[in-house]
C-alpha cells in the first residue's frame, strides 16, 4: 500500500523534472492545433510525430504523446461548437447542440460548459484510472467475448434516444450503419463484403471519413447558404462563459454519470470517444425530463459529450496499459512508443519500480493527463474571447480553409487518397439526411457498434456454445439492455398519450387520400433499394459471412417499406423549415438552392484541383480560385489568404511532416513530377 | 520553325541533364536525396517499429548520406502498399516497401487483391525472423505433446481471420499436418486481444513468435501458467531446446512440407523489406549493403537493446530465392494449402 502512494507521489514529481513538463506544453500545444483545426485528427497527428520521440526518455515521450492526446477532445469541442464541423472525429456529437446554442449567440455559454464539464471529465477518467491500478487485471479478465456483445447490445438501445422524434427513421439510421459496418473482408470467413473489387474497402469504411463528411459537409453548405458569418446574431457580451461554468455544477451528476459512461465504456476493446460522445449524449437525452429542447440548443447535449469524450482516455489507458490491447488508434500509436522504450503492457505496469515494474511510470500518465487538461482548460478561457471571434468572420473566408483541411485530414489519417472519395459520399449523405429530417447519430453508433457485435457474437458461439447466454454478467447486461430499451419507449408512449389528453381532437395530417411523391419519400424508396441490392449481392455469402448483413438488412429492408408506405401516404409529419436553417438571416429558396449548386461545384471543384494538380498545387489553387473569383474577395486578401494556406500544406505537411501526398494526375500525365 | 526550335530545345534539355547525371558518380547516387520507407500496416505497430528504427539509422549507412524517412499506407493486411511499390513508385530505389509477407503466400495461392508480382520485387532484407512458438494456458488441462494428442476436446487458438496472420494459419497447418485436436477461431483484433482472451480462459492457446510471448508472459512462463508446447522452427530456439518441434512429429512427406511451406518459410519472409521492380542492379546492391550495415550498426543495436529485440536478419538475395521456391511449388501443394488455410 505504502509502495503505491510512494509510485503515486513518484508518478507526480516524474512529470515535473524540466524537460518532461516542456515536452508537454509543447504537446498540449500541437494538440491544441490539432483539436481546434477540423479534419486533422488526434491519431494522425500522433502517427506523425512518432519519429520525434525516439530519443526521449519514457517518461519525457509519454509526457509529450499523452499531453497531446488529452487535449485534443477538448480544443476539439471549441470547433465543433463555434463553426459546426467536428474538430475531432470525437467532438461530433457537441455539435448538435453546441453549434445551435453558438448560432444563438450562446457561443461562449456553451464554451464554458465544455471546457468544464471537459475538465471534470479529464479529472474523472485519470482519478479511476488511478484507482483501478491495483484490481485493474482481475476485473478485466471475467469479461469475455460475451459481455463485450452484450454491451455493444446495450450500446444500441442508445440508438432510441438518438432518434429525435423520428423513432422509425433512426431505428433505420442505426440498421444502415449497422450494415455498413459489414463492408470489407470478413473476419469470420475471410471472404470480401461489399467491397467492389476495391481493395481500400477490405479493412471496412473508416470512422475518420465517414464523420467529417457527415458532419462537416452539410455545415458548410449551410454557411454559404447563409451568405454570413456563423452567429446570426452578435451578443455583446460572451454569452456567459460562466454560466456555462455554472451549468456543469448545475447538472453535476448528469456530468459525472457521463464521465462514467466514457471511462467505463471506454475499457471494452474497440470502443474509444467515438463512440463514448454518442452513448452519453444519448444519456443526456434520455435523463432529461424535457426531450423537445435537444439539437436545438440544450447545455445538457454539451455537457455529456464534452464530459465522455475527455474521460475516455483514462479508460483507454486502462486496457492499453495492463494488457496491451489498444482501445483506439491513438492508444495503438501510443502502444508504440511503448515498444520502442522497451516497455512492454502488462502486469509489469502495475508492479513499483522497486521490484522492476513501472508503477511510477503508470501514475505518471494519470498525472498528465490531469496536468495537461488543466492546462489547457486555462489556457482556452484566457483566449475564449478570440476564438468566439471566429464566428463573426464571413463564411467566405473560413470555407475555403475547412474544405481543404477535411480532404488533407481526410487524406492523412491513412495516407489514402480513396479515403477523400468516402468523404464527398458521405458527405452528400450527411447533407440529404439533413434536408429529409433523418438523425445522424443513430448510423455511427451502428458503424462503430456492428463489428464488436459481430466478431464477439462469433467468438461467443464458437467459444461456449449456447452457454454463454448463461453467464451471469451477460444475464444482468440483458436485464441493464431491455430496461434502457423499453424505458424510452414506454416514457415517448406515456408522453404521447399525455398530448393526446391535452388535445383530444387533434386531427391527422390531411392527406386527403391522394399519394405523395416528395424528396422525403424519393430517399426513402432509395434506401429500400439500396438494401434490397445489397441483400441481393449478399445471397452468395456463406452462413458466417452472411448471418449478421442477414439479420441486420433483412428487417430495415422491411421498416425501410413501412417508412416509405409511411411517406407516401402523408403519414409522416414534415418539418415546415429547414432543420439547420432555424437560426439566422432567411435566405429565400431559389436563392439558397443557388447557393447550394454553387458550393457544392466549389467543393467538388477542390477534390477535382488536387486530383489533378495535388494538395500543394490544386488545392491552394482552388483556395485562391474560390476567394477571388468564388466570393470576388479583394487581390490583396485573397492572395495572403492563400499564402496562409501555401505555407500550411507546403511548409508545414509536405515539408516538415513529410506527409507523402499523391502527385497530381495531370502532372503524372505529364511526367512532370 | 517552331518544330525544330522545340526539338533543339529537347535536345539541349537531354544534354544538359545528362550531363548532370555524369557529374553524379553512381556511388552517390543518393545524395541529397530522400528515401521514403512505405509501412503496409499502421503507426505503432511492430512493423512500423522496425522501419522506424531501421529508419533511423539506414541513411548514414548509404553513400550519399540521403535522407530517410517513414510512412504508414495501412490497408488490406499491407497490400495496398504492396500493390503501391509495385505500380505506383518509380523503380529508382528511392521508395523502399516494408509489408507484412503472409500476402505474398496470399498471392501465390491464387487470393484476390494482389496486384503485384513477388518475384519481380527487388529484396534488400529483412531484420527479423519470427521463431515460432505454441503457447497454451496450463487452465486447458494440456500440459504435455502426450495429453495434447490424447485430448478429447480440441484445443481453441485464438486469431483474426483465415489467412491473416500467424496465429490464424499455423494451427491450421498443425491441425492437418500433424492430426492435433485444434478448433481455429477467428475474429480477434490483433495479436493483443488474442492474448488477453488467453489469460481469461477464453481460448486455450495462441500461436506467435518467442519474442513476443516471451515479452508479455515473462511471469506466466515462469510460473508454469503459460507453456511453449511446440516450436515451428527448422533449429530450436536456444532459450527453450527441450521444447520439441512440430516438424519432428510429422509422419508425412506432405505433412514435413506442409509445415516447411506453411510455418518454416513464412517466417522467413514475413517482414521483407524490398524495392519496385526495375530498380538498376547496382542501387540494388547498394541498399542491400547499407541495410546489412545497418543491422551492424552501433547505434542501431543500441537503440534495439532499448526495446529490447534481436535482430535476426535474412539477406535480399535469401529472400528472393524462398519467394522463387515459393512460386515453383507443385499445384498439388498448392491447393492443399489453399485448402488448410482458408477453409
Amino acid at each position: 500500500m505504502l509502495e503505491m502512494v510512494n509510485a503515486f507521489a513518484s508518478g507526480f514529481t516524474q512529470v515535473f523534472g524540466w524537460t518532461a513538463f516542456s515536452l508537454m506544453l509543447l504537446g498540449i500545444l500541437i494538440g491544441f492545433a490539432v483539436g481546434i483545426l477540423p479534419g486533422l485528427g488526434g491519431p494522425s497527428a500522433l502517427a506523425l510525430m512518432l519519429p520525434f520521440i525516439v530519443k526521449m526518455s519514457p517518461v519525457e515521450a509519454f509526457s509529450f504523446l499523452l499531453g497531446m492526446s488529452a487535449v485534443t477532445n477538448t480544443t476539439g469541442d471549441i470547433t465543433s461548437i463555434l463553426i459546426g464541423v467536428p474538430g475531432e472525429p470525437s467532438t461530433a456529437a457537441t455539435i448538435v447542440d453546441g453549434h445551435p446554442m453558438a448560432k444563438k449567440g450562446e457561443a461562449g455559454r456553451a464554451l464554458g460548459a465544455a471546457l468544464t464539464s471537459s475538465l471534470v471529465g479529464a479529472i474523472f477518467g485519470a482519478f479511476t484510472l488511478a484507482l483501478a491500478i491495483p484490481i485493474i487485471r482481475p476485473i478485466v479478465i471475467t469479461f469475455g467475448s460475451p459481455e463485450f456483445f452484450m454491451l455493444a447490445i446495450l450500446g444500441l438501445t442508445f440508438v432510441a434516444s438518438l432518434s429525435g422524434e423520428g423513432f422509425l427513421k433512426g431505428v433505420l439510421a442505426g440498421g444502415m450503419g449497422l450494415f455498413l459496418s459489414t463492408v470489407g473482408l470478413c473476419q469470420m470467413s475471410g471472404i470480401q463484403r461489399f467491397t467492389f473489387g476495391q481493395i481500400f474497402l477490405w479493412d471496412g469504411i473508416g470512422l475518420v471519413p465517414i464523420t467529417i463528411g457527415f458532419f462537416a459537409i452539410p455545415e458548410i453548405i449551410d454557411l454559404a447558404v447563409q451568405g454570413s458569418s456563423i452567429a446570426g446574431e452578435r451578443v455583446g457580451k460572451l454569452g456567459g462563459v460562466m454560466e456555462g461554468v455554472k451549468d456543469t455544477f448545475r447538472h453535476w451528476w448528469l456530468v459525472i454519470r457521463c464521465s462514467a459512461i466514457g471511462t467505463f465504456c471506454s475499457i471494452i476493446p474497440g470502443l474509444g470517444a467515438a463512440t463514448t460522445q454518442w452513448l452519453s449524449y444519448a444519456h443526456a437525452v434520455q435523463s432529461s425530463p424535457d426531450r423537445e429542447r435537444f439539437g436545438k440548443g440544450a447545455v445538457e447535449g454539451v455537457l455529456g459529450p464534452g464530459a465522455a469524450n475527455n474521460s475516455t482516455l483514462g479508460g483507454s489507458l486502462i486496457t492499453t496499459i495492463a494488457f496491451g490491447v489498444p482501445a483506439s488508434v491513438m492508444m495503438a500509436i501510443l502502444l508504440g512508443a511503448f515498444i520502442i522504450h522497451g516497455i512492454v503492457p502488462g502486469p509489469d505496469m502495475l508492479v513499483p519500480e522497486s521490484r522492476g515494474g513501472h508503477l511510477g511510470l503508470t501514475y505518471s500518465f494519470v498525472w498528465i493527463n490531469v496536468i495537461s487538461n488543466l492546462v489547457t482548460v486555462v489556457f482556452c478561457f484566457l483566449f475564449l474571447k478570440q476564438l468566439v471571434k471566429v464566428t463573426y468572420i464571413r463564411g467566405s473566408l473560413l470555407i475555403p480553409f475547412i474544405v481543404l483541411l477535411i480532404y488533407l485530414g481526410a487524406f492523412a489519417e491513412k495516407n489514402a487518397f480513396e479515403d477523400i472519395y468516402l468523404v464527398m459520399l458521405f458527405g452528400a449523405l450527411g447533407w440529404v439526411l439533413v434536408k429529409v429530417d433523418w438523425p445522424r447519430p443513430p448510423l455511427i453508433l451502428g458503424l462503430v457498434l456492428g463489428p464488436l457485435a459481430e466478431n464477439r457474437l462469433f467468438l461467443s458461439t464458437d467459444n461456449y456454445g449456447m452457454a454463454w447466454l448463461g453467464r451471469p454478467a451477460v444475464l444482468v447486461i440483458l436485464v441493464l439492455t431491455v430496461i434502457g430499451g423499453l424505458y424510452p419507449v414506454l416514457k415517448a408512449f406515456k408522453e404521447k398519450e399525455k398530448k393526446l389528453a391535452a388535445a383530444p381532437s387533434s386531427p391527422q395530417p390531411e392527406s386527403g387520400g391522394g399519394v405523395r411523391f416528395d424528396w422525403p419519400a424519393a430517399f426513402s424508396l432509395f434506401i429500400v433499394l439500396a438494401f434490397g441490392l445489397a441483400l441481393w449481392e449478399s445471397r452468395n455469402f456463406d452462413l458466417r459471412a452472411g448471418l449478421f448483413p442477414w439479420v441486420i438488412g433483412i428487417p430495415v429492408f422491411i421498416l425501410g417499406l413501412v417508412q416509405l408506405f409511411k411517406e407516401l401516404l402523408g403519414k409522416e409529419k414534415r418539418k415546415s423549415e429547414d432543420h439547420l436553417a432555424h437560426e439566422g438571416p432567411v435566405v429565400s429558396q431559389a436563392l439558397a438552392n443557388k447557393r447550394t449548386v454553387r458550393i457544392s461545384v466549389w467543393i467538388f471543384g477542390y477534390f477535382l484541383l488536387i486530383w489533378l494538380l495535388g494538395f500543394s498545387l490544386g488545392g491552394v489553387l482552388c483556395v485562391f480560385l474560390q476567394l477571388k473569383f468564388g466570393s470576388r474577395e479583394k487581390w490583396l486578401l485573397s492572395i495572403i489568404l492563400t499564402f496562409i494556406a501555401w505555407a500550411v500544406v507546403y511548409g508545414v505537411f509536405d515539408r516538415i511532416l513529410h506527409v507523402p501526398f499523391p502527385v497530381g494526375r495531370l502532372l503524372a500525365w505529364l511526367n512532370l513530377a | 520553325m517552331f518544330r525544330k526550335l522545340f526539338s533543339f530545345a529537347m535536345i539541349a534539355l537531354g544534354v544538359l541533364s545528362f550531363a548532370g547525371s555524369v557529374q553524379a558518380a553512381p556511388a552517390s547516387f543518393f545524395e541529397g536525396k530522400t528515401v521514403r520507407i512505405i509501412v503496409g500496416l499502421s503507426a505503432g505497430g511492430g512493423y512500423d517499429m522496425w522501419a522506424r528504427a531501421i529508419g533511423r539509422h539506414l541513411g548514414k549507412n548509404i553513400p550519399g548520406r540521403p535522407a530517410v524517412i517513414v510512412d504508414n499506407m495501412p490497408g488490406a493486411g499491407s497490400m495496398i502498399a504492396a500493390n503501391h511499390v509495385y505500380k505506383v513508385a518509380k523503380p529508382d530505389g528511392l521508395t523502399i516497401g516494408h509489408i507484412s509477407g503472409g500476402i505474398i503466400l496470399n498471392q501465390i495461392l491464387g487470393r484476390p487483391g494482389a496486384e503485384f508480382d513477388a518475384r519481380k520485387f527487388e529484396y534488400i532484407g529483412a531484420p527479423y525472423q519470427d521463431d515460432l512458438v505454441v503457447f497454451v494456458a496450463k487452465a486447458s488441462g494440456v500440459t504435455s505433446m502426450e495429453k495434447w494428442f490424447a485430448a478429447k476436446n480440441p484445443l481453441k487458438f485464438g486469431g483474426e481471420a483465415p489467412g491473416a496472420t500467424f496465429s490464424d494459419n499455423v494451427p491450421r497447418i498443425l491441425r492437418v499436418a500433424l492430426g492435433l485436436p485444434i478448433k481455429p477461431l477467428s475474429g480477434y483484433k490483433g495479436t493483443a486481444e488474442v492474448k488477453m482472451a488467453v489469460e481469461s480462459g477464453e481460448v486455450d492457446g495462441n500461436c506467435l513468435s518467442w519474442e513476443s510471448g516471451k515479452a508479455t508472459w515473462r511471469k506466466q512462463l515462469d510460473t508454469g501458467d503459460i507453456i511453449p508446447l511446440l516450436q515451428g522452427v527448422a533449429k530450436p530456439v536456444p532459450e527453450i531446446p527441450n521444447v520439441p518441434l512440430a516438424v519432428s512429429f510429422a509422419k508425412t512427406e506432405e505433412a514435413r512440407k506442409l509445415i516447411q511451406v506453411g510455418i518454416h518459410e513464412p517466417s522467413v519472409y514475413a517482414r521483407p523489406f524490398f524495392v519496385a521492380p526495375g530498380t538498376p542492379k547496382d542501387r540494388v546492391q547498394t541498399l542491400r549493403d547499407a541495410f546489412e550495415a545497418t543491422l551492424r550498426d552501433k547505434e542501431f543495436q543500441a537503440d534495439l537493446q532499448k526495446a529490447r529485440l534481436n535482430p535476426k536478419p535474412v539477406t535480399g538475395e535469401a529472400l528472393a530465392n524462398v519467394i522463387q521456391g515459393l512460386f515453383d511449388l507443385d499445384p498439388a501443394m498448392k491447393a492443399k494449402l489453399k485448402d488448410v488455410l482458408y477453409k
